[in-house]
């Protein structure tokens, strides 16, 4: 049997697949202590952890102590007349017209900040020479009075030589053998010393934090008979065995989103889909991917309260529309949607929990897209009154209908989403209409055929059990490892020769990395160069697949730059400039031995029932169909909706639905 | 036409969104360090007659004006007879424009033939010749501060890419391989946002979009002028000033009076000094832009959209002749400067008016430090400027060592200027404890650069402020510690003038601190708290703790 556990704010969502055989389950959080949760969901699925061989795993451990600053006691060493780069931060301010702005608050306190004699130029040439045992020794009162759990270690042009850094951690790790090192190369090996810094702070802060709940975990799971291989979800959309994670705590961030396109990419990808865009809409927001060859776009550039992280994850946008997401009317008279949200407690109107504000979830209950009988399988008792008791304000204002305005609130959710894909499509250089849009969460389906109409896209692929499709992205998620390195490089005669000789070397030492960590399957492996014309200061990517690299020759390289470059920036007739290399990373990827199938059970309700929905302008009658009646080749002619235990999936007029051989339900537009 | 809420909302976030895309566009595929790392530019998209309907949030002084600096050339050169291609440009400062290096780009967007509106994009270039690499702190007329871009009308096909005008821009500029790039950034953020109004434009079709344009501004106005009504009518007077101008020891005094009637402001900048020899002259667009930023940062809510709409409730007049609107050919380079005074004339105004969303005084000066080295492979120019300490608020401390209201650029990481300049290095960037004003809420804390001098022929051009009249505390909050600028050289050390330029010597340290804001409330009502975890950071010194809020260690 194999079990994904996700951990979410609000619930914690478990699959367990044995044979053909799926469970779902679905209980609420304990966030003082997440492995409760995870051990509760467990135990209400009567999972005999003996038979259990493989476990997968996602939690919001590290991203909480962060947002809660419950991270490790941490110290942070740094290049004399450099300490305070954490708190200068990049001297701008993220909201140009608040005069009462503070910055981000790094996770290192002033007071725990050391500097270190040292000096490197911007070649790794050592200006001022290090003396490792000199600074050990001077810091080292300071270092024991401070009851530290962890160090952070970043010295100015590191990227380009770390070998002061690696001196430093070594006489470190002697004088204090149990303190968690941690160096900025270790982490990243890119240019940009407040980047850098903040990442290898926020990856030391949460190394700890992430050890210690990972071990109790383990030790909880042994005691309940586990034996299987246990691993952990990355937010660049692989898993790690948890012995992997003590140099790459960071990479446990947002795991929980990655998780999700994981599990849309795997799903979709069986009905052979694999150019998709995958929107995950829950509670109180959406997020989206752009996924290419069945590759999630990743992005080395990413945030968590405020502060800047640059390792690989997966490119998600989230937009703050979800369905519990406040529908307001501004001082200006627009009608506006977020990103204020009623969140589980008091939750939507509707909920009859204390909410009076009106939400997107209100708004469907209004406009007939969600039953009240079929919230959380019909498990929970709904209050229609209330939600358009919240309606009636926004009615009055805008002079329409209960049902006019829920459906204008619907609409400008929908423009939410549409924005949001329109980031990591059109603004990256790719046309939404080359893709298959993927929804999930609770309220994804709800919106997604709407949302395909806006941008285009004629093809919606719902995936089954899609309010839980996170926690079966764990299962289907491969074992996966980024490495990068700073190495400039001019393109022109010889450079493939240098790609082939770097890619060799680097993809060595990732074998052996995934060989000691005991994965069995040789990974396949992937380079990304990032590049940029001469002069320029932030690169476009190209990636090359393994084949590709052999015959890989310069004018080749420099034409699939140019082309990448001009996709994204429209740069024209100006793209004749010298191009260069900025940096390579490698891509690691070993797919679990098989993927189980997330089936579903078709014993749904043969009837067929009536409804009606208020959608642009016009009440319409609707069909009401159980997911687990749409077998394969059923073909259902909108408007209709099409409800299972996790979600509901509407299919507006002009659209019709179809079961598939792969469980997936395929939404196209009747021309 | 009347639009539906959802078009509405669903055009205006288009619209705002491709202004924002246009902005991150041009900073990433820009090629000199003040625009791909330090942010120095905007964007913004404007209707067909010019209106600015949308902008990217990046830098608001080069935002309030740019429909100013688009109608001369509209009128030089009317837009109905514009094709494909066609670009207008201005950085003329007695025609709409700022200061020379901020050069405009409007490209027209047309849709099946009809002009449906222009991309706007600004740039602060590093280097338009002149009199001095990178700024020319001692010139005494416009001709000296660099090339002149009168508004006019090119060619993207004809003129540039190698034709005549790129190759009289390039002929007369220092670093051409950076400054071309990044005229090529302008005019490729300028075809993304062209192409995003193109796709609305195909969507919704060319009536509606200009429709929801007009509401845009509309809305932006209804916003405004209900932000202005909830604030007491009056007429409310504030003064600040300049240390000097770089020449005489004479204080440069800068007098706003607003009057808020109904839903209405009027800022009158009468009785601001005459305008000046040296290059703190602020061109009226500039003038502008700072009345109208105070304006909008204190009385409205963050998130109205900045547009003309925004502006037609606000009415701004400064005497011409006035260092506030100069007459041609006075120099304007260091115009921020004088700006940043009307922005806090207008600050200390309306701190009568709604004293609880108005700021103690902060640093509020633009230092731009800029080195330059002619070497064998021709010029290498660096320019970075420095913000300080923001001034306190009524429930919060001023923020520290960050650019200050009217701008919003980024450092340079050091990382970043080693790879790219081998004359000089920085040895110290950090905060400079003490430097707050103290009070119940303190002012940010300015900070320190210290720049290590490595080759012979390093020629410093700086221009600073708060170095003799520091900004004022609100409700008994005290001043803001001074600025200042020094040369370290051997054993000896040389004090800077605010303003200056200067040979500098290899080994030579140049160390520049900029000023603290402000702070808010009386000292003694600090929470001890506070003051201790300064004191724990090295924030504050033990000596000041002591003097300003009565604090003992436990040492004492």
């Amino acid at each position: 049997m194999r079990v994904g556990i996700e951990v979410g704010g609000t619930f914690t969502d478990l699959v367990a697949i044995d044979g053909d055989r799926v469970l779902i389950g679905k209980v609420p959080s304990t966030p003082a202590a997440p492995d409760r949760g995870a051990l509760d969901s467990l135990a209400a699925a009567s999972i005999d952890l003996a038979r259990v061989r493989d476990l997968v795993h996602g939690s919001t451990v590290a991203t909480n102590a962060i947002l809660e600053r419950k991270g490790a006691r941490l110290a942070f060493l740094v290049t004399e007349g450099f300490r305070d780069l954490l708190l200068l931060q990049r001297h701008d301010r993220k909201r140009i017209y608040d005069l009462f702005y503070q910055k981000p608050r790094p996770v290192v306190a002033r007071r725990d900040t050391f500097t270190v004699a040292e000096r490197m130029d911007a070649e790794g040439r050592a200006l001022v020479p290090l003396d490792a045992a000199a600074e050990v020794q001077r810091l080292a009162p300071a270092i024991e009075a401070g009851g530290y759990h962890a160090i952070a270690i970043l010295f100015l042009n590191s990227y380009a030589n770390p070998a002061h850094e690696e001196a430093l951690a070594a006489a470190l790790e002697r004088r204090f053998p149990h303190l968690f090192i941690t160096c900025s190369t270790e982490v990243t090996r890119e240019f940009r010393e407040y980047e850098r810094a903040s990442t290898v702070t926020l990856s030391a802060y949460v190394q700890p934090v992430i050890d210690s709940y990972l071990a109790r975990f383990a030790d909880a799971l042994g005691d309940r008979g586990f034996t299987g291989r246990f691993s952990v979800m990355q937010s660049n959309g692989g898993r790690m065995p948890a012995a992997g994670m003590a140099k790459n705590a960071i990479t446990s961030l947002f795991s929980g989103p990655a998780a999700g396109v994981i599990g849309a990419v795997h799903q979709a990808g069986r009905s052979g889909y694999r150019n998709l865009i995958t929107f995950d809409m829950g509670g109180t927001s959406t997020d989206v991917c752009l996924v290419r060859d069945g590759q999630p776009d990743l992005s080395t550039e990413t945030e968590v309260d405020g502060l800047p992280i640059r390792t690989p994850v997966l490119d998600i946008v989230t937009v703050g529309a979800g369905g519990g997401s406040i529908v307001w009317v501004d001082d200006g008279g627009m009608l506006r949607i977020g990103p204020r949200s009623a969140g589980a407690d008091p939750g939507p109107a509707c909920y009859g929990r204390g909410g009076t504000e009106p939400t997107v979830t209100d708004a469907h209950l209004i406009r007939g897209s969600m039953r009240a009988d079929a919230f959380l399988g019909g498990r929970m008792r709904i209050q229609p009154a209330a939600a358009e008791r919240a309606f009636q304000g926004l009615a009055s204002r805008f002079a329409q209908s209960l049902p006019q305005i829920a459906d204008s609130a619907v609409r400008v959710a929908d423009a939410a989403i549409v924005r949001a894909i329109q980031i990591v499509s059109t603004e990256r250089g790719r046309d939404p209409r080359d893709f298959v849009l993927v929804p999930f969460g609770g309220a994804g389906p709800l919106h997604a055929a709407r949302v395909a109409e806006e941008l285009g896209i004629v093809t919606v692929a719902v995936p089954p059990h899609a309010g839980v499709i996170s926690a079966f992205g764990l299962l289907a998620a491969d074992d996966t490892q980024y490495e990068t390195l700073t190495r400039k490089i001019v393109v022109g005669d010889g450079t493939a020769e240098i790609v082939r000789e770097q890619y060799a070397a680097m993809r060595g030492r990732m074998l052996g990395a995934f060989r000691e960590l005991g994965i069995a399957a040789a990974p396949r492996c992937g380079l990304t160069l990032a590049m940029r014309f001469v002069g320029q200061a932030f690169e476009v990517p190209v990636t090359l697949a393994e084949g590709e690299i052999e015959r890989l020759d310069s004018g080749d390289l420099e034409r699939r730059f140019i082309a990448a470059h001009h996709r994204v920036f429209a740069f024209g007739e100006a793209s004749q400039g010298t191009s260069e290399i900025v940096s390579f990373r490698l891509g690691a990827a070993s797919p679990p031995p098989s993927v189980p199938i997330l089936a579903v059970a078709y014993d749904g309700p043969a009837v067929t029932a009536e409804t009606r929905i208020f959608d642009r302008g016009a009440w319409r009658p609707a069909r009401l169909l159980a997911r687990g009646h749409c077998r394969v080749g059923h073909v259902v002619a909108g408007p209709a909706l099409i409800e299972d235990a996790t979600s509901t999936t509407y299919v507006p007029p002009g659209w019709r639905a179809r079961g598939d051989s792969c469980d997936n339900l395929f939404m196209t537009r009747a021309e | 036409m009347i639009l539906n809420p959802v078009d509405q909302a669903v055009i205006s976030q288009g619209l705002i969104a491709a202004a924002r895309e246009m902005g991150v566009k041009l900073v990433r595929s820009a090629y000199s360090p003040i625009l791909r790392e330090a942010s120095d530019g905007s964007a913004a998209i404007l209707d067909p007659a010019g209106n600015v309907v949308a902008q990217a949030e990046l830098i608001p002084m080069q935002l309030g004006p740019i429909s100013a600096t688009f109608a001369p050339c509209a009128r030089l050169f009317p837009p109905d007879q514009l094709v494909e291609g066609d670009f207008y440009i201005n950085n003329d400062p007695y025609n709409g424009g700022q200061h020379l290096p901020d050069v405009f780009i409007f490209t027209p967007i047309f849709f099946s033939g009809r002009l449906v509106g222009f991309t706007a994009s600004v740039a602060h270039h590093l280097d338009l010749g002149g009199g001095a690499a990178g700024m020319n702190v001692d010139a005494t007329d416009l001709y000296q501060e660099g090339l002149i871009f009168p508004p006019s009308k090119y060619n993207l096909k004809h003129d540039w890419h190698g034709g005549p005008f790129e190759r009289l821009v390039r002929a007369n500029i220092r670093v051409p391989q950076q400054t071309i790039g990044d005229f090529n950034a302008q005019f490729a953020a300028n075809a993304v946002g062209a192409l995003r109004v193109k796709e609305l434009c195909a969507k919704f079709g060319p009536e509606t979009v200009a429709a929801a344009m007009e509401e845009l501004l509309a809305y932006s106005e209804r916003r405004m002028r209900a932000a202005i009504a909830a604030a007491p009518d009056g007429v409310y007077v504030g003064e600040d000033a300049l240390d000097d101008d770089g020449v005489s020891e004479t204080p440069l005094r800068v007098r706003a009076a607003v009057t808020i009637r109904g839903d209405q402001v009027e800022v009158d900048f009468a009785g601001t000094c005459d305008q000046v020899r040296t290059t703190l002259n602020c061109p009226f667009a500039s003038t502008v832009a700072a009345a109208l930023s105070c304006v909008k940062a204190v009385l409205t809510s963050p998130d109205i959209p900045f547009n003309e709409g925004s502006k037609r409730p606000i009415t701004i007049k400064a005497p011409y002749g006035s260092m506030l609107n100069p007459k041609p050919p006075a120099p304007v380079r260091a115009r921020m400067l004088s700006a940043y005074r009307a922005f806090d004339a207008v600050m200390r105004a309306l701190a009568q008016a709604v004293p609880e969303k108005a700021i103690a005084g902060g640093f509020d000066t633009t230092e731009s430090i800029c080195l330059s080295h002619l070497g064998p492979s021709g010029y290498r120019i660096y320019l970075e400027i420095f913000g300080g300490g923001y001034g306190a608020g009524i429930a919060n401390d001023g923020c520290d060592a960050v650019d200050n209201a009217l701008s919003n650029c980024s450092n340079i990481p050091v990382e970043a200027m080693e790879l790219e300049y081998d004359f000089f290095r920085v040895r110290e960037y950090g905060l400079r404890p003490d430097s707050g004003g103290a009070g119940r809420h303190r002012g940010g804390l300015g900070l320190i650069r210290r720049f290590e001098i490595l080759k012979e022929g390093v020629h410093l051009q700086t221009y600073s402020d708060r170095f003799l009249i520091a900004p004022q505390g609100i409700a008994g909050g005290e001043p803001g510690g001074f600025a200042r600028t020094r040369i370290e050289r051997g054993n000896e050390r040389i004090d800077l003038r605010s303003k200056l330029s200067l040979a500098l010597r290899q080994g030579d340290l140049l160390v520049a601190e900029t000023g603290g804001g402000a702070g808010h409330g009386a000292a003694d009502g600090r929470d001890p708290t506070l003051v201790a975890a300064d004191l724990a950071d090295g924030l504050l010194s033990p000596t000041e703790a002591a003097r300003r809020y009565g604090f003992k260690t436990a040492a004492e």
